[in-house]
Order: structure tokens, then C-alpha cells, then sequence
């Protein structure tokens, strides 16, 4: 379990969020919503172990990630996946940027290897590329350079890239903010799939259509905290805070 | 164009009133000198620049402005110290160093160093963010991080190098002070290079001498400018 508690964070004098607490279980899809600009992507890169909270702790499985040194806080990170708002793909081949996650686990002795190996034969890398581009519908695009792609293909790619070593926890800042319906849909299924697998997903979106189709929880974001969170059909359906009903109802206009 | 003229040049390099082999032995030199000076450089540069673009630490300022400073450090001043360090009185004058293409290799060495190292510097910080943080995200060590950013940087990287490099072969001043431009008693080069070298055959009133070693220069440093431009296109496209 990943959880953030009575955390706050600014970027400089402006506070962004406000002793804020969420958490997301394994098997679990947690929706993010709340207008542009109000922190999804800050508390998605404090979920991430990226950023470091002001006041409060991120836990994972109890384990305070920033009572712990460097090293700890890695091998608590390299349990987490994120998909970024950006793609942010490495210049490199679609497959190199896949197996990244995977390749930075391993000993440099055997990354030598692989380097070696790769030159005449795939390896097991290969397959858990192979795979995680079938999640996405992507495995033609496997030789292809990254800055070749279109902007959904990087999305998608940049899914892959997170799935790939099979993280506890997957966090998805906008994942389908640059997709037509048809590819939104393949990675709804992705999430969905995660979820079976057992994987945390947080997933922060704009849309509330989409938090509605995929998730278990939802949080409303806004101002500088979370109004509500709680079961995806209560928020929609019954909302307790005034805020969060004008939020959904779309009377409160950012 | 270009060769055009270097086919016109033929002829005349062959009326020259020079020995057979001391175009070469200049070319040799300045290419030795150079390279020697801009691969130390570089060993030197990248991971100074990898540093300053990752770490705080305190003095980073100091640092950067002494980078700065050095860029625009006059050649012939440098030339001056590296001959003072080698001299007899200087702190290396045991070493007997003066007039030999180690000192030269060691002055331009202090004169490739800035440029290499605030150009990569400026590629290494020009990373975007997303990709840094990518690689921490997605579970890369700082070492892993650092070297994502140096093969994002890699094409600005190529561009420091060769404007070290272009910077070192044309230099006159430093080289002149530090090396003498000495050729041995059958007038091969030991620490002549093209640029004094022209230096000189122009003083002599030895123009056609002057014009070849100057066209072997300009090619050479085209040659370089070439690849930089190719390199810098890459860089654009991706
Ligand atoms: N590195 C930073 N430095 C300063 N301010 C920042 C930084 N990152 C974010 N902010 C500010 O913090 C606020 C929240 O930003 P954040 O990116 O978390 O919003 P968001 O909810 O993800 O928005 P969007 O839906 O548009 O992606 C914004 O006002 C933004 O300008
Ligand atoms: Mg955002």
C-alpha cells in the first residue's frame, strides 16, 4: 500500500497542496480529478518518491520513504511506475526506452552481457518488451526511434515503459490526454488489466467520464487539498461536499 | 570551389622551394598537437560539466566563472604562463619542457578546456527535465541518470569538442610562444604547425608557401566545421 499522509508541498511562496492524505491499495484504481493547474501532477511525483513533501510522510508498505537513505528510497521507487503528463522518452529506440526500467535493475556486469548478447540474439529482456508493447497495441513499432512517434504512440510508449518491470504501484499523470477514442480505450483496458494483476493504479484526468469508467475510488482536487474521496459511484452519485458537487455537476467553473 | 582551387594547387606545390616532407611534418604536428590537447581536454571537460550540471556544491559560482573567464582568456597570456611554468625558473623547468610540443599540448590544453566545458555544460543543463526525472522515476541510479542525460546531450557533447578542436588548430599566439616553431637542420617540423608556419613564409615574403599551408588549414578546419554542422542538424531533428 502507497500512502501519502497529512502532506504539504509548495513551490516556493505558493503552498500547492495542504496536508493531504491518500492512499492506494494493491488491486486498486484511484482516480485524481480537479481542475488544470492544481497539484495532480505535484501529488502523482510525491507518489512517485521524485518529490519530497514540505511537512508529512509517503509510505510504502510502511516504510517512510524519506526517513530512509538514497538507496532505500531507490529500491521503494523502483516498486512504483509512472507514466509522465509529457511523454518524456529517452532518444533512443522504442524498445530501448521500454526496457529501460528493466535494464537498470540489473548488475553492470550483465547489462555488459546483454549489450554483448543483444548484438547476435534477443534475450529475456526482449520478451517483457514484447509484452508490454502488446498491452498497448504497439509491437510494430519496436525498431522505431522515439522522436519519430506520434504524440499518442509516445503515450502509449511511454505506458509500456512503465508496465514493463511490472511495478506494485502504477501512476498515470493524464495517460490519455493525446489519444482518440479507440487508443483511450486501449489503455482503459491496460488499466484494467494492471488492476487484475494486482497493480495500484492512481490516475489523474481531466476527464470525468474516464475516472468514472475506470475507477474504484475517486478524489476531487481542489484548491489545495482533496474535498472528497471515496467509492466512484457515491462522488458521482452523491456527493457530501457542497464543492465537489458543483465541481461534477460543472456549476464550478476554473 | 574548393577543389577547384586544390587541384590549381597541385602544380604549384610541386614547383615549391620547400623539402619533400615539410608540408607533412607541419601537418603532422598540428594534428598531433591538437589532438593530443583536445582529447585531454575532453577527458577533462565532460565530467566537469557533468558536475556543475548535477551537484551543488559550494564554490559551484566560482567555478562557472572561471569557465566563463577562460573562454575569453587572451591566447597569448596563457602562452606566457605555460612558458614560465616551463622555463628554468618555472615550477616544471626540470622537466625540459621549453620548446617542445608537450608545452604547446599543455597551452592549448588551457585554452580548449572553457570552451569544452561551458558548451557541454550548456548541453547537459538544455536536457529537458521530464527525461531526468524519467530515469530517477523509473528506477535509474544517479549514475544511470547521469549518463541518460550525457547520450541526450550527446550531439551538443560533439559540437564542444570540435570548437575545441577548431579552436586549438588555428591557434598562433600561445603556440608560438610555448613551441618557437622550430624546424630541425633538414627543415622538417618539430614544433612548427600551420599557423606559424604561415606566420613565418608570410614574413619571409614566401607567399605560395603561405597560400598552400594556409588552404591545407582552411580545409582542415572546413572539414571539422562540416561535421559539427551535421552533428548540430541531428541534434535539431531529435
Ligand atoms: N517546478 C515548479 N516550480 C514552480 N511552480 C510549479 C512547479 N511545478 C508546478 N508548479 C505550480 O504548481 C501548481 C500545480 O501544478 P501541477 O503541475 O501539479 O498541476 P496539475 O493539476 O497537474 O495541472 P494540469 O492538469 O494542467 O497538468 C501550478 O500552479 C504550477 O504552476
Ligand atoms: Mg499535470
Amino acid at each position: 500500500m502507497l500512502r501519502v499522509a497529512n502532506a504539504s508541498r509548495s513551490y516556493g511562496d505558493e503552498t500547492v497542496l495542504r496536508n493531504l492524505s491518500i492512499e492506494v491499495g494493491s488491486g486498486e484504481v484511484v482516480a485524481v480529478i480537479g481542475p488544470s493547474g492544481v497539484g495532480k501532477t505535484t501529488l502523482l511525483r510525491l507518489l512517485a518518491l521524485s518529490l519530497e513533501p514540505d511537512e508529512g510522510t509517503v509510505a510504502l508498505d510502511g516504510t517512510d520513504a524519506w526517513a530512509v537513505d538514497a538507496a532505500e528510497r531507490r529500491a521503494l521507487r523502483r516498486r512504483v511506475g509512472m507514466v509522465f503528463q509529457e511523454a518524456s522518452l529517452f532518444d533512443a529506440s522504442v524498445a530501448r526506452n521500454v526496457e529501460y526500467g528493466l535494464r537498470v535493475r540489473r548488475s553492470w556486469r550483465d547489462r555488459l552481457h546483454d549489450e554483448v548478447a543483444g548484438l547476435v540474439r534477443s534475450n529475456g529482456v526482449a520478451d517483457a518488451v514484447h509484452e508490454a508493447l502488446d498491452v498497448v497495441g504497439l509491437t510494430q513499432k519496436v525498431v522505431q526511434q522515439a522522436d519519430s512517434l506520434s504524440g499518442g504512440e509516445a503515450q502509449r510508449v511511454s505506458f509500456a515503459r512503465a508496465l514493463a518491470y511490472e511495478p506494485d504501484v502504477l501512476l498515470l499523470d493524464e495517460p490519455t490526454s493525446d489519444l482518440d477514442p479507440r487508443n483511450t480505450a486501449v489503455i482503459e483496458d491496460a488499466i484494467g488489466e494492471a488492476r487484475d494483476r494486482g497493480i495500484g493504479v492512481v490516475a489523474a484526468t481531466h476527464d470525468m467520464h474516464q475516472a468514472e469508467r475506470v475507477a474504484d475510488r475517486v478524489a476531487v482536487l481542489l484548491d489545495d487539498g482533496i474535498t472528497e474521496i471515496g467509492p466512484t459511484e457515491r462522488i458521482f452519485e452523491d456527493p457530501s461536499d457542497e464543492r465537489t458537487r458543483k465541481f461534477i455537476s460543472g456549476e464550478l467553473v476554473y | 570551389m574548393p577543389v577547384d582551387s586544390a587541384v590549381q594547387l597541385v602544380p604549384a606545390l610541386l614547383d615549391l622551394p620547400f623539402r619533400e616532407g615539410y608540408v607533412r611534418s607541419i601537418i603532422v604536428v598540428s594534428l598531433y598537437v591538437s589532438v593530443l590537447a583536445v582529447t585531454l581536454s575532453t577527458l577533462v571537460s565532460v565530467p566537469v560539466a557533468v558536475l556543475l550540471g548535477f551537484a551543488d556544491f559550494p564554490g559551484k559560482r566560482f567555478v562557472k566563472s572561471v569557465i566563463n573567464t577562460g573562454m575569453g582568456f587572451p591566447s597569448v597570456v596563457v602562452g606566457l604562463v605555460v612558458l614560465f611554468a616551463v622555463s628554468n625558473q618555472g615550477p616544471l623547468g626540470s622537466l625540459n619542457l621549453i620548446f617542445t610540443k608537450e608545452a604547446m599540448i599543455m597551452s592549448q590544453f588551457v585554452l580548449a578546456t572553457p570552451p569544452i566545458t561551458a558548451i557541454s555544460l550548456a548541453a547537459i543543463t538544455g536536457v529537458d527535465d521530464g527525461v531526468r526525472d524519467a530515469a530517477r522515476v523509473l528506477g535509474g541510479t544517479r549514475l544511470d541518470v547521469a549518463l541518460v542525460v550525457l547520450k541526450e546531450a550527446r550531439y551538443g557533447i560533439a559540437t564542444a569538442i570540435l570548437a575545441g578542436f577548431g579552436r586549438a588548430i588555428s591557434e598562433v599566439g600561445s603556440v608560438l610562444i610555448v613551441g618557437g616553431n622550430i624546424t630541425s637542420a633538414d627543415g622538417i617540423s618539430k614544433t612548427r604547425t600551420l599557423t606559424t608556419a604561415i606566420q613565418l613564409e608570410a614574413r619571409q615574403g614566401q607567399y605560395q608557401t603561405a597560400m598552400v599551408l594556409g588552404a591545407v588549414l582552411v580545409a582542415l578546419v572546413l572539414t571539422v566545421n562540416a561535421v559539427v554542422v551535421r552533428f548540430g542538424d541531428r541534434g535539431v531533428q531529435s
